[in-house]
């Protein structure tokens, strides 16, 4: 079954590995940054082996977006920010997982303060006839 | 390797019987599997194009053989050097006989002697593709590392087109094959010979080939039809597969039930789309457009089965798609037996999804209401919350009651659907109850 983890972040300023810009990540001790780096590491690693990462990209900042709107007929362009929130998404990974509890074991290993992280399945298109 | 390859036939068919002597006669699954495919390449490279050898399965085996053999020579000498100890004698004693039989004209010379390794006989080959799909079913795999690794090491088929039935990169696949081959080789010390199961453990593991193969089925019937085209139908290689099993085991019953079974379903192949790539439930389809010789073949190996074996879920599963199949139409199956299979299905292999199939079946057999009442406790199975099909069966009943509220529950089912076409489906029933 295929899943997307979106992040959701904020980083300050704009910057990969979003944990290193965020401010409730910055002010955590030294060792707590550590561990919960070497978790998501080694959970990377794990679904690179085993096949189960399709594909990740980190996202450039959303300022540097373009915006295609319809309007009258024709695509209007205009500058980014998508969302007026404060989380916009700064990356995503698409994986291959044999259940959803995988995918929220996983998930979890993605998750960090200050950040919110999304796990969304994706459609397929297949379908059962009975 | 594509379609127009005119050797695919000839891989297709000679890979697990040349993979399979190499993991009988050298143990290493992983090193075999290697071996086979650098025989292959050297194959495509060699053999003058539209005739192969007289003897592509002797040609393979020589060509991997060696290939092994030099692989293994070269492995121990640097472990050798590495480790400084002087192990080589006793590592060429053990490997000389076999380096012997391939010969000295080598891999591409003509017949050359063959000794030994070319006296398979057909039932010493059935057994090695038996011990393949038992390795490649392995309890120690994930079930997606078990798909992969059977598709391609009993298969015969390519990581791309494996990678390209599942829609993963083809990076992805290979490193599920990879990981599933370093996983095995982990599990035997070097070199060691891969011992068959016992006999006490053979049902357990033929269970697990089933398993796979099920699996492998299921992947390519539910996309086929569907927006997604397909250049391996899955379902054709697992009915393959599964037919070739049951030569090796006539008499596990479960084997032919799941035969049974995978027919059945086939059979629906052509009516389950309609022009526009829709899906088509059961209820609606064009029961001409069935494959009758498939239900046919598969019929005949339910009657001579159901009456003498110890009854398993696949044969069960079977008799009901055999009850279905042989009703003119939706109304007039029976479905008083089709609920008496799915309670016996309920007594040796329970599951929410086996009450929730049942609960169509009473619904059909005693009126809506009792059908509402099967599934009234199944809406608390934490097993089917998250998922469509509890909202999609509960929204047919409420339909067939005359209930408003099977509106609201196709929506709820369409929205939980991951499936396009099912969720355009429920979308539509919804719509026209507005």
């Amino acid at each position: 079954m295929k899943y997307v983890i979106l992040i959701h972040s904020n980083p300050q300023p704009w910057g990969h590995p979003t944990s290193d810009f965020i401010a409730e990540q910055q002010t955590q001790s030294p060792e707590q940054r550590e561990q919960m780096n070497a978790e998501f590491e080694a959970v990377l690693t794990q679904m690179q082996e085993s096949g189960e990462l399709v594909h990740g990209e980190a996202l450039a900042d959303p300022n540097t977006s373009r915006l295609f709107r319809w309007k009258a007929g024709e695509a209007v362009v205009t500058d980014g920010p998508y969302s007026e929130f404060k989380e916009h998404l700064a990356g995503f990974f698409l994986i291959d997982v044999a259940d959803q509890a995988r995918a929220e074991e996983i998930t979890a290993k993605f998750s960090g303060p200050g950040e919110t992280v999304e796990l969304r399945p994706a459609m397929w298109p297949g379908g059962d006839d009975q | 390797m594509t379609i127009s390859d005119p050797f695919e036939d000839v891989w297709r068919r000679e890979v697990p019987h040349v993979l399979g002597a190499l993991v009988r006669r050298y143990g290493d699954f992983g090193a075999g599997e290697d071996a086979v495919q650098e025989a292959l390449l050297a194959a495509s490279q060699q053999w003058p194009p539209g005739t192969g050898p007289d003897n592509p399965r002797g040609w393979l085996l020589r060509v991997a053989s060696r290939r092994l053999i030099d692989a293994r020579r070269s492995e121990h000498a640097r472990t050798a050097r590495e480790l400084r100890v002087a192990v080589r004698d006793r590592v060429d004693t053990d490997h000389a006989p076999a380096a012997d039989s391939v010969g000295p004209a080598g891999p591409a010379g003509p017949a050359g002697p063959a000794g030994a390794i070319e006296a398979d006989d057909s039932a010493e080959s059935a057994d090695d593709t038996l011990n393949l799909l038992l390795l490649c079913a392995h309890p120690a795999l994930t079930p997606a590392a078990q798909v992969a690794l059977t598709l391609r090491a009993v298969g015969g088929l390519t990581t791309t087109q494996i990678a390209s039935a599942f829609l993963v990169p083809s990076a992805t696949m290979g490193q599920r094959i990879t990981r599933a081959k370093a996983t095995l080789s982990g599990l035997s010390p070097a070199g060691a010979r891969f011992a068959p199961p016992s006999a006490s453990d053979l049902p357990d593991r033929l269970t697990a080939v089933g398993q796979v193969l099920y699996l492998i089925f299921n992947e390519g019937y539910t996309a086929s039809g569907g927006e997604r085209l397909m250049d391996v139908p899955l379902a054709r290689e697992a009915i393959r597969l599964t037919r070739e099993l049951r030569t090796m085991v006539p008499d596990h019953a479960e084997t032919s039930g799941l035969l049974a079974l995978m027919l059945l379903t086939q059979a629906r192949a052509a009516a389950r789309a309609d022009a526009a790539g829709d899906l088509v439930p059961l209820e609606h389809q064009d029961r001409a457009l069935w494959d009758r010789a498939m239900i046919a073949e598969a019929t005949s190996i339910l009657e001579v089965l159901l009456p003498h074996a110890r009854v398993g879920p696949y044969q069960l599963q079977a008799a009901i798609a055999a009850v279905h199949a042989e009703a003119p139409t939706w109304a007039d199956t029976d479905w008083l037996q089709i609920t008496v299979l799915y309670r016996m299905l309920d007594g040796i292999a329970p599951s929410p999804t086996v009450r929730l199939n049942l609960a169509v079946a009473v619904g059909m057999a005693h009126g809506p209401a009792a059908g509402l009442e099967v599934l009234e406790p199944l809406r608390e199975e934490p097993a089917l919350a998250r998922g469509h099909r509890i909202h999609a069966v509960r929204a047919h009943l409420l339909e067939m009651v005359g209930d408003p509220a099977a509106r609201e529950e196709y929506l709820t089912a369409a929205r939980l659907s991951t499936s396009v076409p099912e969720q355009r489906y429920l979308n539509a029933r919804a719509e026209r109850l507005a």
